[in-house]
């Protein structure tokens, strides 16, 4: 291949033999698994490569051994079996805020989807991305850890459940061994009324890292809560489903709840840190106020 | 690796390594320049196409992913002397300043009219958010789109669109 720029050449080598050997497009998830049941950790694993190539800029060619999911069309699925939604590792955001399965039943999830990055990004971007990933402040984990969804693990050994808010345990890693893949994320639908809220807060309104995210989703039995998910990105290590806080919603109707008290549980409850996106304390004070907005926009939606 | 594409309606077979992006293989293997790289982290969508009907940052989508796909880059959307109705606008919108930005918002324009012909100005504004222009030109980008939506709503189908 002949290269005219006279650019990053030492970032661009020509091609060997040996480059393409090391590159596995797995054809199905059996083939899949057993590559990363041979590699482990000495290989990447490429879903919609969005933060792969970010995190690899100009050194691409430094990946030895790459394992691509991209042609496993079984991981692209959204579906519904024994009354839970299914969906594939490889479903794009894209995807999820397309489907009306997803808008009607899951909108906090949808909404998130829908602040993910670009339409660029959201194009190539995957839930399974997103969650391997484990970024703190990846935009689909608040609302998966308020929904109560779980991850199934596989290997070429076998398989299990994970729930995802015992998924995350700290900055970008998560409980995965090196010889599994995340192929499924399971949320059960539920027979209750369930409205939610979903809030992102970042410097822009596209193409940011979230300073704050939040997510809550209640039941309603008549008036009454009946089952609350409150969860939070960036404003801990990992991100967090604030369980305390839904305790203290159980079995009220909204009309009895004080919002502002709400948003100091939540307060006292997250940990953030200082970084370029926010302080500690911008952080804290804005998840009290995320709070009473989201709950006041739950009042709005229920009427 | 040897992978095949379409690319602006003609079929490509082509030989990448993993670490050829497809902004790499549409730029230097196919020469077609009109896809500018900005950051090259996919922040800027200046190195945007169409990829199988959906805006792509060409910057983060590794050649062998692009195995399959169907590509429209700007060189495929009009020419110098045919402009697409969506190029026609900018021109007459004044939209171009520098010009580096442009091909990126040009698709996504496109893109958002074949998905939504009609489109609100804050729709026009989602549809193009993942395109930086450092001219800071956008509200007569913005109104290019809107521009060209009428504009294809009065003539039509897009039939400028090589790759259909």
């Amino acid at each position: 291949m002949i290269r005219k720029s006279p650019m990053k050449q030492e970032s661009r080598q020509t091609i060997s033999g040996a480059d393409f050997e090391q590159y596995f497009q797995a054809q199905n998830l059996e083939k899949a698994l057993e590559i990363k049941a041979e590699y482990q950790e000495q290989i990447e694993v490429a879903a919609g490569s969005t933060d792969l190539l970010v995190a690899n800029y100009e050194k691409l060619h430094e990946i030895k051994n790459w394992l691509d999911l991209d042609k496993l069309d079984e991981l692209r699925r959204i579906e519904v079996k024994d009354g839970q939604l299914h969906l594939g590792a490889m479903v794009t955001h894209l995807q999820l805020m397309r489907s009306d399965l997803v808008r009607n039943k899951f909108a906090v999830l949808a909404a998130a989807a829908e602040d993910v990055g670009s339409p660029q990004i959201r194009s190539r971007g995957t839930i399974g991305g997103n969650i391997c990933t484990s970024s703190p402040a990846g935009d689909l984990l608040a609302p998966l850890l308020s929904y109560e969804a779980v991850f199934k693990l596989q290997s070429a050994a076998g398989e299990r459940i994970v729930k995802a808010e015992n998924f995350f345990t700290g900055p970008k890693r998560n409980l995965m061994e090196a010889d599994e893949l995340l192929t499924e994320i399971i949320i059960p639908l539920s027979e209750n009324e369930r409205e939610g809220a979903w809030i992102k807060v970042g410097r822009r309104k596209a193409l940011v890292i979230s300073t704050l995210t939040l997510a809550v989703v209640l039941e309603f039995e008549a008036e009454q809560i009946v089952k609350a998910g409150v969860a939070m990105g960036s404003v801990a290590p990992t991100p967090v489903r604030l369980g305390e806080v839904e305790a203290v919603m159980l079995g009220s109707k909204l009309s009895e709840l004080d919002y502002k008290k709400l948003g100091q549980e939540v307060k006292a409850r997250i940990n953030p840190i200082d970084d370029l996106r926010g302080t500690k304390e911008y952080r804290e004070d804005v998840a009290v106020d995320l709070m009473v907005r989201a709950l006041n926009e739950i009042e709005r939606k229920r009427g | 690796m040897q992978i095949r594409l379409t690319v602006n309606g003609d079929k490509r077979e082509l030989e990448v390594t993993p670490y050829t992006r497809l902004l790499d293989l549409l730029r230097e293997d196919l020469g077609l320049t009109g896809v500018k790289e900005g950051c090259g982290k996919g922040e800027c969508g200046a190195c945007t196409v169409i990829m199988n009907g959906e805006l792509v940052a060409s910057c983060l989508v590794p050649a062998p992913q692009a195995d399959q796909a169907e590509i429209l880059t700007i060189e495929g959307l009009g020419t110098r002397d045919d402009l697409h109705p969506i190029q026609e606008s900018f021109v007459e919108a004044g939209a171009v300043q520098c010009g580096f930005c442009i091909p990126g918002m040009v698709l996504a324009g496109k893109r958002l009219l074949d998905q939504n012909p009609s489109p609100t100005e804050k729709e026009v504004r989602y549809g193009l958010s993942g395109n930086i222009c450092r001219c800071t030109g956008y509200a007569k980008i913005i109104d290019a789109v809107m521009l060209a939506a009428d504009k294809l709503a009065v003539e039509g189908s897009d039939d400028n669109d090589r790759s259909e």
